[in-house]
């Protein structure tokens, strides 16, 4: 069995048992036993993420008066319902607005848990050199998790869809591309003057829009 | 031979004739009559295109498609063409495969957008798109026109282009150029590797810059360049001795250099945050 093969049987996998086909695979491939290792984490904390404490009712209240000001719902239907009555917009809404909030943690922690290698053996030969001091904080960029901005997370949002390794991968892309920014801003904070970080910084901008269109395009199919 | 081998043989190919009809395999040949310069687009989520130059006036495209989950949506209007494979209900990355093969007139404008499958251009004249996720994007033999390649992960390979702009974005996917020359050559890198072997002709201005990738230049002792080179965090080396330069920059010693070679006909910028730069001089 190819890594190919694994991967479009992943989901019959997580939280299940693997097939002695499937469990050959995983005692020989590391990258395939840790991503379903990882995924089968993510499962079982989207488990507990169901299972939180709701909001309390004074939080429900304070949704229901501003939606009512606003005029999204009217005033003639009652605030509370009998439990065993049908269930009001509200109640409903309640149930809904859960389901995207664990969908942006189980992306959340998805990415957290996935962190497929990145450096090749140039980068790690790169420690031994002269000028080693200094290349830690490469390392720490290429792990760094810059926070996600709300655009980041909308655009993550439109491709939740997409299989868990694809969107492990786009997490990544998107950190990289972040922590290129972020880099280059810190630098031009100390010399605002830098022409040559002043381009950089636009290359990282240009790599994150490219990233923004490209996989936005590809979700479009 | 005998009755048994024969037997084997039969029941062989009355199989793969099964297997082939059960995956449902078909193959679409489209021919559009065009002018001078013609706009060809192709978007194909999974599967290779290979675009090569043909006949003037004319273009053909043989496509095999995987299954019936994917049709080809095809529209000419004067002189464009846009063909898009269209994925159907339960499509994937295997059923949805769409293999090209298209030629083209050489001065045909291309623009092709495959999210997973390789794309490989050659022999053309025109302006080239590509744009991709994971495939290796590949460009051949190719010149007078501007390359545009934008890439997620897929490597990039440009070989003998000359005399048009060639830009790359790409995030993890490597780029490597060879004989690559025009008025403006330049590579936007994360953490893919950049690797260039030329003579930064055409008086042109290159520019390749990673964030974390590493950028090897490697060049003609007769290169006729003013080169600046600069990591924030990894090393910079030169084979070359340089005549040495102001720098508009301030940038500590095995970090940067800076300097002309020849009568500096070319720029070139090679610029990472914490990728190796090496410029390497053709033995």
């Amino acid at each position: 069995m190819t890594c190919l093969e694994f991967e479009r049987d992943l989901p019959e996998c997580v939280e299940g048992q693997p097939s002695p086909e499937q469990q050959a695979h995983l005692n020989s491939c590391p990258t395939c036993s840790g991503l379903l290792l990882d995924l089968n984490s993510i499962a079982s904390q989207a488990k507990m993420l169901s299972a939180a404490e709701e909001p309390s009712a004074a939080v429900w209240n304070a949704i229901e008066e501003r939606l009512r000001s606003e005029g999204l719902i009217r005033r003639s239907e009652p605030i509370y319902l009998p439990v065993e009555a049908k269930p009001s917009f509200m109640q409903r809404w309640r149930a809904a607005w859960l389901v995207p909030v664990a969908a942006a943690l189980a992306v959340v922690a998805v990415v957290k848990l996935y962190h497929p290698t990145r450096l090749n053996n140039d980068d790690a030969k790169q420690v031994q050199q002269p000028i080693a001091s200094t290349a830690p904080v490469k390392n720490a960029s290429a792990k760094r998790k810059p926070a996600l901005s709300h655009e980041d997370q909308q655009w993550l949002s439109t491709v939740a869809a997409r299989p868990p390794a694809q969107l492990a991968k786009f997490r990544s892309d998107l950190d990289q591309a972040n922590a290129f920014i972020e880099d280059a801003q810190e630098s031009l904070q100390q010399d605002p003057n830098d022409v040559y970080m002043q381009q950089m910084l636009m290359n990282a901008y240009e790599q994150k829009q490219m990233l923004y269109e490209l996989v936005v395009d590809d979700s479009s199919h | 031979m005998s009755t048994a081998k024969c037997a084997a043989k039969f029941v062989t190919v009355l199989a793969l004739a099964g297997v082939a009809f059960a995956a449902g395999e078909s193959r679409k040949d489209l021919h559009f009559k065009v002018g001078k310069h013609p706009a060809i687009s192709i978007n194909n989520p999974y599967g290779p295109v290979v675009v090569k130059a043909g006949a003037p006036h004319e273009v053909i495209i043989n496509a095999i498609l995987h299954s019936d989950k994917v049709e080809i949506d095809q529209s000419q209007s004067h002189n464009r063409i846009d063909i898009i494979s269209h994925l159907l209900q339960g499509a994937d990355q295997y059923s949805g495969v769409v293999e090209y093969q298209v030629l083209v007139p050489a001065d045909a404008s291309l623009s092709i957008h495959s999210e997973n499958g390789p794309v490989h251009a050659e022999n053309l004249h025109g302006d080239l798109a590509l744009e991709g996720g994971n495939g290796a994007m590949e460009v051949l033999n190719c010149g007078d026109g501007h390359v545009h390649v934008r890439t997620l992960n897929g490597p990039v390979t440009i070989s003998n282009v000359r005399n048009g702009h060639v830009e790359v974005v790409s995030m993890s996917g490597d780029v490597s150029l060879t004989s690559v020359s025009g008025p403006y050559v330049a590579v936007n890198s994360n953490t893919g590797k950049i690797e260039y072997a030329g003579d930064f002709g055409g008086e042109g201005e290159y520019s390749f810059t990673s964030y974390a990738g590493n950028i090897e230049a490697v060049a003609p002792a007769y290169a006729s360049i003013d080169v600046t080179a600069r990591s924030s965090q990894g090393r910079v080396d030169s084979d070359f001795s340089l005549e040495p330069k102001h720098t508009p920059f301030y940038a500590k010693a095995g970090s940067y250099f800076s300097g002309t070679l020849g009568k500096a006909a070319s720029s070139v910028k090679l610029m990472s945050f914490s990728g190796k730069i090496h410029l390497k001089k053709r033995q």
